[in-house]
């Protein structure tokens, strides 16, 4: 996988393995957020709550007020997302290279933190310093985390720098 | 948050020993903590200053952190750096403050980019 900044966007690379996970896991991810259209209260599941955070834990009424409102949004604000991604995918050429302009390539960002937000839930991650596991599924969440790192990075070099005075 | 060195941690760790069970969120034992009195917020004037708090979560990287202050609030990098770092060292950060509404938009959009975003009412 390779990202390079442009004019216009970035150029992305993706061996056909890379591609073809990155597709399976966002229609994954967008049957998991479909089914969150109903204004539950997500706060149990751990993955879900993440997708869509709880925005008064210490206000059931409002926190019930804020779901109403905003949960339909949401669901299709990330689903519009990852359809973005999953279309550019399929206009890869047959190297793997695809063209992302800026605006979209900005929303590939929430789309890879969503996905990374669920798997690092399979994976028990729950502190900062949490150790990843040897298994593929944590290989997959590595190598999800380098790509947005390199988009970030490729779209906003400024804020990829580590900042100053920082251990 | 993570930066770069700890996505390819994985390689050196040893893997965690069975039986550890993980740290359970503030946020999530709260909500779980059924003899918790939850207080409602009715009748208080939505002119009392609110505040939008973002937290600390083991996903986020610190540059995509630092980009989403920046993009969506407007924030000068140092400010928006500075505040990335509230959020990694301390936990959490208020990265707004003003009427009620106006936080809930912005906790939401916090909540389109993935991040961890709570309103609160400021401290008097």
């Amino acid at each position: 996988m390779r990202v390079t900044p442009e004019i216009t966007g970035v150029l992305i690379e993706f061996s056909p393995m890379e591609r073809e996970l990155l597709e399976t896991l966002l229609a994954q991810y967008d049957e998991l957020v479909h089914d969150q259209l109903d204004d539950t209260d997500l706060t149990d599941d751990p993955a879900l709550g993440r997708l869509f955070p709880n925005a008064y834990p210490d206000d059931a009424d409002a926190a019930s007020e804020f779901r109403k409102y905003t949960r339909e949004g949401l669901v299709e604000h990330k689903s519009a997302n990852s359809g973005l991604v999953a279309a550019a995918l399929m206009s890869a050429d047959d190297a793997g290279r695809l063209a992302v302009e800026r605006d979209d390539a900005e929303r590939w960002l929430p789309a890879l933190t969503d996905l990374r937000l669920v798997l690092a839930e399979r994976l028990g991650l729950r502190r900062d310093d949490d150790p990843l596991p040897n298994s593929d599924l944590a290989d997959v969440y590595a190598w999800l985390g380098e790509l947005q790192w390199s988009l970030v990075a490729a779209l906003d070099p400024e804020s990829a720098e580590e900042p100053d005075g920082f251990r | 948050m993570v930066g770069v060195a700890q996505l390819v941690e994985h390689w050196l760790v040893v893997p965690v020993a069975a039986g550890s069970s993980p740290v359970i969120h503030p946020m999530f034992e709260a909500s779980t903590d059924v003899e918790r009195e939850t207080t409602t917020r009715s009748g208080i004037s939505s002119d009392v200053p609110w505040q939008t708090v973002v937290w600390n979560d083991p996903v986020n990287l610190m540059s995509y952190v630092t980009h989403v202050f920046r993009s969506y609030f407007g924030y000068s990098k140092p400010e928006a750096q500075r505040l990335m770092l509230q959020v990694h060292q301390l936990g959490r950060a208020i990265v707004a403050s003003g009427p009620r509404e106006e936080m809930e938009r912005h906790t939401e959009a916090m909540h389109e980019y993935g991040l961890w975003a709570t309103v609160d009412r400021a401290s008097l």
